[in-house]
């Protein structure tokens, strides 16, 4: 995986946290209390162990927010609702997590609920009863990202620049003639 | 007024060729109807202020045209076309970016000029219902910077068309259009308003403003002091002034697009508030936090309520502010308090308004 797919991915990853975050308020009483846990659906677990790992190093020990997503990771596959999710995937997480690898179970998490960068975020509700279908490799979708404004640049920068400060002299001139 | 008089073309040998076309121009055109007199404070800057609004609204539909030749209003594709605008080549980066300082622009001349003729007194008898049309071409004109704003469609495009769909719920049976029911997206229904209907309106209403403008002329300056008649200048001299003002205009908005291009934000993903709104709405954005995102209609609705009572509270006829002392004073509340609301909201963290009750 690539530098930039990866940077893609998290990014993705931290939108899905805000998302989520969102969803565990909305469902703090079960997310939070960890009652009936094998009610809450999988896709939800999921998403939330994604924002837990997206979200939260350097935030918390590592060891801390390693705990809390295989919590998730487990809960995601121990859930009696699993729409819309490949559990094959999630056990994969599972074990990147037990090999210490956070990243590559971040990726797999994404992937299990279909979620390459640019896909629509699905609502546990709106879960299909089939699991996504995967597109290997997740297709370059640059586009999504933000893009910082930057100068027009190049010799084109230089003359609209010309233009600019010569049509402001020019209406100044203008300006005073006029009157 | 004196008539017009029709002029017999007639040849004449000592004019010159330029004379002589004008001459020609002018039988058929009747351009020196262009001449008629206005008064000498017509010409500073305060008073050019509602001209140079009406040149960058001319501005943005020239950029426009441009723009909506490479936009896709379908949510599928829209921000991937904005993008692709911006990073195809320096062409498009440049419009857009002069497209977004200009609305800029439009928004803070439209300001300034509201506030000019409110501090001058020029809306009052027998000019009220302009100051109307005034209000209304001001509403025109953040209708098309809210619609514009959803338009690039990245992740403060759709939060702001979120807010605007909890506004429809709100307005029960007057917000039907904001619903899903109809078969378009409402994003392109949107473009649409962006693209013709609003520019549309506002072509009319303003034509209406400057027809009245004509109809009843420039209001006495409330500032000029001494008993002798002010001077009387062409209404073309203004124009000419006009003209060069509205090249410092460009000149400016050239140099910020070339320097300053707006950034472009990440596709829009549903149910996130991640982002505060532009500058011009973000006065709005603490009201929010406060009740909710009805915090949002009725403060809006207010501001305009506001600015339509005007004329029917301040009607003496007093025009120096100085003598319209508490009107001055609960104006300046209400600007104070709209920065304030500005600063305030660009220093809170982002909050979540949708679903507050």
């Amino acid at each position: 995986m690539g530098d930039r797919q990866r940077g893609i991915v998290l990014r993705t990853g931290v939108l899905l946290a805000a998302l989520t975050s969102a969803l565990v308020i909305g469902h703090a009483g079960s997310a939070l209390a960890h009652e009936g846990e094998e009610n809450v659906p999988a896709i939800t677990d999921v998403q939330e162990a994604i924002a837990i790992l997206a979200e939260h190093p350097g935030t918390f020990p590592a060891e801390e927010v390693a705990d809390h997503a295989n919590d998730k990771i487990g809960d995601a596959l121990e859930s009696e609702d699993a729409r819309g999710v490949l559990l094959p995937l999630v056990k994969q997480a599972q074990d990147a997590m037990d090999a210490d690898k956070p990243d590559e179970a971040l990726t797999l998490l994404e992937r299990s609920i279909g979620a390459c960068p640019g896909a629509p975020v699905i609502e546990p509700q709106d879960a299909p009863r089939r699991p996504p279908a995967l597109a290997s490799p997740c297709p370059e979708v640059a586009h999504i990202l933000a893009l910082e404004g930057t100068p027009v640049g190049g010799s084109t920068e230089a003359v609209l620049l010309a233009v600019g400060v010569a049509l402001i002299l020019g209406g100044l001139a203008l300006t005073r003639r006029v009157r | 007024m004196s008539e017009p008089t029709t002029v017999e073309a007639q040849p004449d040998a000592g004019a010159s060729r330029w004379h002589r076309m004008w001459s020609a121009v002018d039988e058929r055109l009747g351009l020196e109807g262009l001449q008629y007199p206005i008064p000498e404070h017509a010409n500073k800057l305060a008073y050019s202020l509602g001209g140079l609004t009406l040149i960058t609204f001319v501005l943005m539909v020239a950029t426009g045209i441009y723009l909506t030749q490479y936009y896709n209003p379908d949510p599928t594709f829209a921000h991937e076309s904005v993008r692709n605008i911006i990073t195809s080549g320096s062409t498009g980066k440049f419009i857009r970016s002069f497209h977004y300082w200009g609305a800029m622009a439009m928004i803070v001349l439209v300001g300034l000029h509201l506030l000019r003729v409110f501090v001058s007194g020029s809306f009052k008898r027998p000019r009220e219902a302009n100051w109307l049309f005034g209000v209304v071409l001001a509403g025109i004109t953040a209708l098309l910077f809210f619609t514009g704003t959803v338009m690039k469609w990245d992740q403060e495009s759709l939060e702001a068309l979120e807010h605007n769909i909890e506004i429809g719920k709100l307005l029960g049976r007057f917000g039907f259009w904001f619903s899903p029911t109809f078969g378009t997206p409402l994003l392109t229904r949107l473009f649409v308003v962006h693209i013709a209907v609003l520019p549309f309106l506002f072509t009319i209403v303003v034509a209406i403003h400057l027809m009245l403008v004509k109809r009843l002329k420039m209001a006495p300056s409330p500032f000029r002091k001494g008993p002798e008649p002010e001077p009387i200048r062409p209404f073309t001299k203004h124009l000419a002034e006009l003209g060069a003002l509205a090249l410092v205009l460009i000149g400016i908005l050239t140099i910020l697009a070339v320097l300053a291009p707006p950034p472009h934000g990440p596709a829009p993903i549903e149910g996130l508030e991640i982002t505060k709104p532009p500058w011009p709405l973000l006065w709005v954005y603490p009201i929010e936090d406060w009740v909710g995102v009805a915090g949002i209609l009725w403060a809006t609705l207010a501001i305009f309520l506001m600015l339509f009572l005007v004329p029917f509270v301040d009607r003496t006829p007093e025009r120096h502010p100085r003598r319209r002392l508490p009107m001055m004073i609960a104006a300046g509340v209400v600007v104070v308090t709209i920065l304030g609301l500005i600063v305030y909201a660009a220093v809170q963290p982002v909050a979540s308004h949708i679903g507050m009750s």
